[in-house]
């Protein structure tokens, strides 16, 4: 039942209320009105009759002493003209029936016994009165009367009561209806207006609102709160708007600077280099032309001129490389990275020096990636491992994939000279370099290209070496080539 | 040696005295001329120049022209070379300081035969630019001029 009750309208549960309640107060008073009507008729009847039982008892007990009939049955005739006694009858002192009110069909005179019975009987009230003459009872009186007055009585205060009750419930109903919507019309409205705004997401409209009852309250209490909601909702656009504003601004002065930076490096290499081409060539075209003139010592210095630009020319290079692997659009696609590092191992041998060498790729390495700039780390890194193991008997090179979690991890390792893990902080930057240019040449841009193409792929490097035991680099790159 | 000469335009000073050292250890016959700007080198071509005519056109072997080039650049200038049917026919090889990629694309795509880069070695300097004359004054075959004329 009260399953069913939740899902009635609100309108009908106020209705419904409101009449269940009236109605039932109603019948409650009609009810407790016509049971004491009742019992006040009963006792007024009951005692009507004995008055009158008490007036024939003392004017029929002479006449009963005297066994005078015709006094006796004119006594009991004068009661015909009350409509309610059904039967009256007198007796002698053996119990006989003296006299008897006759035309009465339901006329018959009870036996008086000790089974008689006395009170309301059913629909009868019945009387037995001791005749009394001189304190001496001398005869019984019998008076029955029936109950049809009181049922007709009933029945009209019944009939009023219920119509009363009739005229009060509709004017219930109609009260019940107004105040239904007084209750519910606003609430109704309410829940209209929140349903409005849910769908819409329109936190422009408003809830009427009308006094300054618990309703009126809940009303403006609910528009104050889409009042705050709305206010918020522009906050929001507004700083969104202005963030956006930022990032354009940013992204526009972002790429001012890169083409700045295009610019300068295009420059850097054309007008960097000229100079050093110029110091080199003439240098050379010295020794050509020249070169009888010179001295040893004017040939070495010569010498050493010469190599310091061609150093100058990689470290230029170096720095191109660095600035293009920064600026360059990433173009992502599966590489096989297996054929590139066997590709890259095939270039250095061309070039190598004299030392045996062992290459140990792992087959099917694949990783996604812009695959001109991971070239250039690998080219990086195996040359490094090249390089630093030229002073070995015998060169290990050995590169190998795992995948750790989300990630890819590529490990290049070789058995040359490794490095002080106390200077880590400085592989990976620019110009520093953790040997002599006498142990081994190099500009120390090389790790710092590796570092910046693994960092546009969202990946890491690390390393780990010890002195004379050979390095390890370690480059993880994310599996499916996604933007972090 | 039919004395095909080779036009240089290379606005440095110095790269003009070692481009010329070295062609001329590569190729002693052959005339070198070198203009400073891309339009000195568009004025020479077009006979737009008065203190040398256009009939060196006539013994034009080969162009190295530089990429970047005060007023009118390299690649303009090959532009200007190709647009023309008096000289679209001449072999241009393009030579830079630096291996843009860029550079590299747009060069070949508006005509250029070639493309190299200037190695900072000088020695291999020289080793380029004798491979470069040697094919393309001795290897490679031109037309005549006057024979682009007539056609």
């Amino acid at each position: 039942m009260m399953g069913r009750w939740r899902y009635w309208r609100l309108k009908t549960k106020l209705l419904f209320l409101t009449l269940f309640t009236s109605a039932l107060g109603i019948t409650l008073v009609c009810a407790s009105l016509i049971f004491v009507e009742n019992q006040n008729y009963r006792k007024q009847l009951e005692s009507e009759l004995h008055v009158i039982a008490g007036i024939l008892a003392e004017q029929s007990a002479a006449a009963l002493v005297f066994e005078d009939n015709e006094q006796l049955s004119s006594i009991i005739t004068s009661l015909k003209r009350i409509d309610t006694i059904r039967q009256a009858c007198v007796y002698n002192q053996q119990g006989d029936v003296m006299t008897s009110l006759s035309g009465r069909p339901q006329g018959q005179c009870p036996s008086v016994g000790s089974s008689l019975e006395v009170g309301f009987v059913g629909d009868v009230y019945q009387l037995l009165m001791p005749v009394t003459l001189d304190n001496e009872v001398v005869g019984q009186l019998f008076l029955s009367s029936h109950l049809e007055v009181l049922r007709g009585h009933i029945r009209t205060f019944v009939s009023v009561a219920s119509g009363i009750g009739a005229v009060i419930l509709i004017a219930l109903v109609f009260l019940a209806l107004r105040l239904q919507r007084i209750v519910s019309e606003p609430i109704l409205k309410l829940s209209e207006t929140a349903e409005r705004i849910a769908q819409d997401h329109d936190y422009s409209i408003r809830a009427p609102v009308s006094g300054t009852d618990e309703l009126g309250r809940l009303g403006n209490t609910f528009n104050e709160m889409i009042s705050t909601i709305q206010q918020q909702n522009r906050r929001i656009l507004e700083s969104r708007d202005s963030l956006e504003r930022i990032v354009e601004a940013r992204t526009s002065e972002l790429s001012m600077a890169n083409r700045e930076l295009e610019a300068f490096s295009y420059s850097v290499s054309h007008d960097l280099r000229q100079p050093l081409r110029a110091v080199e060539g003439f240098g050379q075209a010295l020794e050509e032309d020249c070169g009888d003139q010179l001295n040893e010592i004017g040939k070495d210095y010569l010498k050493r001129i010469r190599a310091a630009s061609v150093r100058m020319a990689g470290l230029i290079d170096g720095l191109l490389v660095l600035s293009r692997v920064s600026r360059q659009s990433m173009e992502n696609q599966t590489i096989d990275l297996s054929q590139m590092l066997e590709e890259i191992a095939e270039e250095l041998q061309d070039i190598s020096d004299d030392v045996p060498t062992e290459i140990l790729i792992q087959p099917g390495m694949w990783v996604v990636g812009d695959s001109r700039m991971l070239r250039v780390a690998f080219q990086n890194l195996m040359a490094n491992a090249w390089k630093y193991s030229a002073k070995e008997e015998k060169r290990i090179v050995e590169v190998l994939s795992r995948r750790e979690g989300r990630w890819v991890a590529i490990e290049v390792r070789d058995n040359g000279v490794g490095f002080d893990m106390r200077y880590i902080d400085k592989l990976f930057v620019a110009f520093n370099r953790l040997h002599t240019p006498s142990e081994f040449g190099g500009t120390g841009i090389g790790l710092a290209t590796v570092y910046r193409v693994v960092r546009r792929h969202h990946g890491d490097i690390s390393a780990t070496s010890q002195l004379g035991e050979g390095a390890s680099f370690v480059v993880k790159l994310p599996v499916s080539g996604d933007q972090g | 040696m039919d004395g095909h000469s080779i036009l240089v335009v290379e606005d440095n000073p110095d790269d003009q005295v070692l481009a010329v050292r070295a062609l001329k250890s590569a190729s002693e016959n052959s005339p070198v001329i070198v203009k400073e700007d891309g339009q000195e080198a568009l004025d020479f071509l077009f006979g737009n120049d008065a203190r040398q005519p256009c009939k060196d056109l006539d013994s034009l072997g080969l162009v190295l022209l530089d990429v970047k080039l005060p007023k009118v650049s390299g690649l303009e200038v090959l532009k200007g070379i190709r647009s023309s049917p008096l000289t679209n026919w001449l072999p241009v090889v393009m030579v830079t300081s630096s291996d843009e990629p860029a550079d590299l694309l747009n060069a070949y795509r508006l005509g250029a035969n070639s493309f190299i880069t200037k190695s900072i070695n000088y020695r291999e300097f020289t080793e380029q630019m004798k491979l470069l004359a040697r094919y393309w004054l001795f290897v490679n075959k031109v037309p005549k001029a006057g024979a682009v004329r007539s056609f």
